[in-house]
């Protein structure tokens, strides 16, 4: 059929987004509704010794100020990581307390102290302005590096040293000794550099009290309305759940920035409650760099051995993780679960050794960014490959070849059993496509014209679908990792899905859709996606780390199953069959080898007119599932990029950028593939432009798009993307999810293509013309006029 | 930021030291100077309103004259709070070396800025500092001896 | 205040603002149009580009007073019963993902295209890259964008 699993169908969401209609949170007006603006640090770290709002109270169309004590007076409670890390120690995580205003000291620039709320946003950003706070500013430590050192500065009284914990994966002692016998051991220091996400939506909420019901409704821009809730009612006490609706509208993108509960929802509830008005704050772009989580920002030392074949024998990383001024939601699984098990990445590696400190310092908090752990991980990984090879003088997909793992289910030494995959065969697929052969020919015209080419290559492995939720919280996390769905057929036989997953870009509601037309063999605009509302849709964990497809439709799946078997027994009963004769296709139900049918409406309207049940039948056609995986999925993917350096000026183009994915099922190539161009060009981002500044005093250096710098439409090529498809055994659908895998596989395939091109391995990310052009003369003789 | 520089000033070291200490030729000479008031012997309140790149501030802050050493040298320090705009803070240790009837005037300043201005106009506090430092010293010179200094 | 009057998507509206009023809010916040988005304060990201007397404007930096008597086209008034060819070929070619950019985009990318053939000139794929210097989007590595401005350019 025209509109199943498969194929390229185009999407139903557009028509409201190309036309100005899609309706975002700050798209929202309420009745009655008020702006609130943050009152926020300058310094990285002080102490609030006072704040005087009496000016500011003062002011035109100002209707309250409302300080940190007022909050904790109230009871709101203090904003929490939900994953719970266990050092090598056996001592818990340090764990700092954060309360959605500062009461005490501030730890980071953009940490809140206050709101106004007044009549019209700019009434309340010039009263924000008048608020007086005084500060008594603290020594700052704004890098890892100074966080660690003896005698620095404490953000957080029960974190010494600044530590959060100090945690480690896999067999020290087994991986020195496979290092020790190695012929050759490859050496690393590699800097992950921080990230700001930067969906194009700012994040914005809207929250409205209602004194009678004493109920509160939460416009925000989320990718998970049902976790929002459960935490904002669990632990910030804002109101329980039954009185706390969540709604998340049109999402402009995530990437991880809109998975956390911020300071700024919990205080708009609570302003709405204090105010008895709509409360609506939307962030601007300064304040977006500010106060989103970040992402990244890891530095590691590593060890490879291997032996004289080139097989690996170790693996040996030391990682410190700075996780910013607090601990975000899901901050402390980032450099921990969702990093070390991905250290064996597509190769058969025994012996593996992951240390990881995470430290506080005075910068805004750090957690999931797309990819999350993963990109760290195989960035790592894949470098360590490319040099190794290049210390080897072997050819880098040879080495990386004889150490593929070709036998599935794989258990590697770190927590992992992956699902299938095909390495050898992506390898090769992204290969032909690349040209890598006519590669050679096309170095050397190049350097005829005096420019660099150069190859570089990451064949990587993820863990995307989060699970099983009862392994998860073995190791610590506080939620639950499976999703739900509810599969309605109206009596008119359309049918509505509500899932848990949230589309905030990834087209749900044409690939769900799709989904359920395959499995009905009905139109697919029959089919209506029902996502982000708390009072819609049944408890669900929201997407993230690529979960929808794995976990999300598989949920789908399952309620359909149940919903099949209903259908089977009222048509087998109405048309007087035995259900394992019942067909469902073309929009029929019918009995097999005979004319006997009943359109799909048909059943439908006969669940729901009850007239003629089978005996003790209940009435109705709505099935709900929860899906919990029994394992995670692993996409797989070969990346080659091809690179032209300008050794004048230190400038990198992209010729050519090609990947081979392994996402297991396809549902819809045109968004898989765009999936793909976004996460590759994110991790063109981080590999050539991005990166977070601060300077020594922990100010924020890159505060706006003319600092902090976002790939354009010029800076990146056309992609070649190519697939190949081994199901996952481990859901009905085969599929693996393919959200992150372009920002995971790209950065290290771009970096070793730049290496390759420079001849030098001293380069780090982001590779700026500038940074380029020092490593080029850092690498060649030097010149004696100077 | 850290900034470096040297005057040569057509008028002797006292009458170069007395301006130096006259809130009146401070005020009118300081780019953007909106009020600057004695409120002690060593201490003052000025306003100033400076914009640097995209933001435009006023300043409000408490300027303090330090390690005094008359007719020679002086620190002067002081801290501005911009609102929104975040703050600026900085001191200058100036010294006055006498050479005939003229005056050279040295001058070694560390300063910094904190939120928004530092957000935004990081890349610009170095040229913006250099450009208002020539601007005093030129309007300080103009002052002291009612003529243009001479062409750098 | 002054009472600002002008022509949006072919309708006379007048509003009283204040002087400091932004087009784009008095697109979003007087008259309700909310496809014109905001998406940045630095003027780069391309989120509300409008047309104004026929030339793309980024309605963040303008402001609504300056003007009074001109004519307005924002993403709500691009489709004249039909689909404009370039709102169908960015769903044709999947060039849109959170779509929050996409108005920006496809205001930018009408103009282009009416430029480039009035001009008699070819809109190349590096023309178009060029051309989007300052819209930025984070969702679709702009691979489809190209693809849906150079799709839509044979329609137009």
């Amino acid at each position: 059929m025209s509109s199943g699993i498969g194929k390229s169908v185009k999407r139903k969401e557009d028509k409201r987004f190309t036309t100005g209609k899609g309706r975002y949170t700050d798209d929202h007006r309420m009745d009655n509704q008020a702006y609130a603006a943050f009152v926020r640090s300058p310094h990285a770290h002080a102490r609030v010794k006072s704040i005087d709002a009496a000016a500011a109270r003062a002011m035109e169309g100002v209707i309250d100020v409302l300080d940190g004590h007022q909050l904790t007076g109230d009871g709101i409670g203090n904003i929490i990581c939900g994953w719970a890390i266990t050092s090598k120690d056996g001592s818990p995580m340090n764990m700092g307390a954060w309360s959605a205003l500062a009461t005490e000291k501030v730890r980071y620039v953009g940490d809140a102290v206050a709101v106004v709320i007044a009549e019209t946003q700019s009434q309340a950003r010039i009263a924000a302005e008048a608020v007086e706070v005084d500060y008594e500013e603290l020594p700052v430590v704004a890098h890892v590096a100074d966080a660690m050192k003896d005698g620095a500065v404490q953000i957080h009284d029960n974190a010494p040293g600044n530590q959060i914990y100090d945690w480690e994966l896999g067999d020290e002692a087994a991986t020195d000794a496979g290092l020790k016998a190695a012929a050759h051991v490859t050496t690393l220091d590699i800097t992950n550099n921080r990230l700001s996400p930067n969906p194009m939506e700012p994040r914005a909420a809207i929250a409205t009290y209602d004194d009678a019901e004493e109920h509160y409704t939460l416009y925000t821009t989320s990718q998970n309305p049902h976790v929002a809730r459960l935490v904002l009612s669990a632990f910030y006490n804002v109101a329980p759940e039954h009185k706390l609706r969540v709604i998340a509208p049109d999402v402009g993108g995530g990437f991880g920035a809109k998975i956390y509960i911020y300071p700024e929802e919990i205080t708009c509830l609570w302003a709405s409650m204090k105010t008895n008005r709509s409360v609506k704050w939307t962030s601007d772009r300064s304040e977006a760099f500010l106060t989103d989580a970040h992402g990244r920002d890891h530095v590691t030392h590593a060890q490879m051995g291997f032996d004289k074949d080139g097989k690996i024998t170790g693996f040996k990383v030391d990682t410190i993780a700075n996780l910013g001024a607090y601990m975000s939601l899901f901050s402390s699984s980032v450099p921990t679960y969702l990093y070390a098990p991905l250290m064996s990445g597509q190769y058969d590696i025994q012996n593996i050794h992951c240390n990881v400190r995470a430290i506080y310092t005075n910068t805004a908090p750090v957690d999931a960014y797309r990819g999350a752990g993963r990109p760290e991980a195989t960035y790592l990984v894949e470098r360590m490959m490319e040099s190794a090879a290049r210390e080897m003088d072997m050819d880098p997909a040879e080495l990386r070849r004889r150490n593929f793992i070709h036998e599935f289910p794989h258990q590697t030494p770190v927590l992992m059993q992956y699902d299938a995959g095909d390495f050898p065969k992506i390898l090769e697929l992204a290969q032909e496509a690349a040209d890598v052969a006519g590669f050679p020919a096309r170095r050397a015209e190049a350097e005829k014209r005096g420019k660099l080419r150069g190859l570089g290559y990451s064949t990587f492995i993820e863990a995307c679908g989060l699970a099983p939720s009862k392994a998860a919280g073995s190791l610590g996390a506080g939620v639950g990792l499976w999703e739900s769905a509810e599969v309605r057929v109206n009596p008119v036989g359309t049918i509505e899905i509500l899932t848990g997953s949230h589309s905030h870009g990834q087209g749900h509601e044409t690939t769900f859709a799709q989904i359920v037309a395959d499995r009905f063999d009905i139109p697919v605009e029959t089919v209506q996606i029902v996502h982000g509302d708390t009072d819609k849709v049944q408890f669900g964990m929201g997407t993230y780390g690529s979960r929808s497809a794995p976990v999300g439709m598989s949920a789908v799946v399952k309620a359909m199953d149940k919903v099949e078997a209903k259908v089977r027994k009222i048509a087998a009963h109405t048309l007087e069959a035995s259900e394992d004769d019942i067909v469902i296709e073309g929009g029929q139900v019918k009995v097999a080898g005979t004319d006997k049918a009943m359109a799909w409406h048909e059943v439908g309207l006969a669940a729901y007119v009850a007239h003629n049940l089978p005996d003790g039948m209940e009435p109705g056609l709505k099935e709900t599932a929860f899906f919990d995986p029994v394992n995670f999925s692993f996409p797989s993917g070969a990346f080659i990029c091809e690179v032209e350096v300008d050794p004048d000026t230190g400038q990198t183009k992209i010729i050519k950028f090609t990947s081979a994915d392994d996402f297991g099922t396809i549902i819809n190539p045109m968004i898989v593939e765009g999936q793909v161009h976004g996460g590759v060009t994110q991790g063109i981002g981080q590999a050539l432009l991005e990166q977070v500044i601060y300077d020594e005093d922990g100010q924020l250096l890159t505060g706006s798009y003319m600092d902090y710098t976002m790939p354009r439409a010029a800076d990146v090529p056309f992609f070649d993307v190519q697939h190949h498809e081994t199901p996952s055994p481990n859901n009905p659908l085969g599929v693996k999810g393919c959200g992150e895998a372009g920002a995971i596989g790209a950065p290290p395939a771009v970096i070793n293509a730049i290496t390759d091109a420079i001849g030098t391995n001293d380069l780090a990310m982001p590779a700026t013309p500038q940074a380029v052009w020092r490593a080029l003369r850092a690498a060649s003789k030097p010149i004696a006029a100077e | 930021m850290d900034m470096t520089g040297e005057h040569r000033i057509a008028a002797p070291r006292a009458e170069v030291w007395a301006a130096l200490n006259d809130p009146e030729v401070l005020r009118a000479c300081i780019p953007g100077c909106q009020e600057l008031e004695k409120t002690g012997d060593t201490t003052m309140e000025a306003k100033v309103v400076q914009k640097i790149g995209p933001v435009k501030a006023t300043f409000t802050g408490a300027v303090e004259l330090v390690n005094i050493n008359a007719p020679e040298s002086y620190t002067i320090q002081g801290e501005g709070k911009g609102g929104v705009a975040g703050f600026a803070k900085g001191a200058a240790d100036v010294h006055l070396t006498e050479d005939g009837d003229e005056t050279v005037l040295t001058y070694d300043v560390h300063a910094t800025v904190g939120g928004k201005l530092a957000q935004l106009g990081s890349r610009l506090v170095s040229s913006t500092a250099k450009k208002l430092a020539a601007k005093f010293f030129d309007n300080f010179h103009q002052h002291l001896t009612d003529e243009a200094p001479p062409e750098a | 205040m002054t009472n600002v009057k002008m022509k949006v998507n072919g309708k006379a509206v007048a509003r009283e603002v204040p002087d400091e009023t932004l087009l784009s809010e008095f697109l979003r916040e007087n008259l309700r149009l909310t496809g014109t988005h905001i998406g940045c304060d630095t003027s780069q990201c391309g989120a509300c580009v409008v047309h104004v007397n026929g030339k793309v404007v980024k309605a963040c930096t303008t402001l609504a007073v300056s003007l009074e008597g001109a004519e307005i086209t924002t993403i709500e008034g691009l489709a004249n019963g039909d689909l404009h060819p370039m709102q169908v070929a960015f769903n044709d070619n999947h060039g849109l993902q959170c779509g929050f950019c996409t108005p920006g985009m496809i205001m930018a990318g009408v103009d282009m295209v009416t430029r480039y053939k009035a001009e008699g000139r070819e809109l190349t794929p590096e023309a178009i890259r060029q051309e989007l210097e300052g819209n930025i989007c984070r969702c679709t590595g702009y691979h489809n964008i190209v693809k849906s401005i150079q799709d839509a350019a044979t329609r137009m």
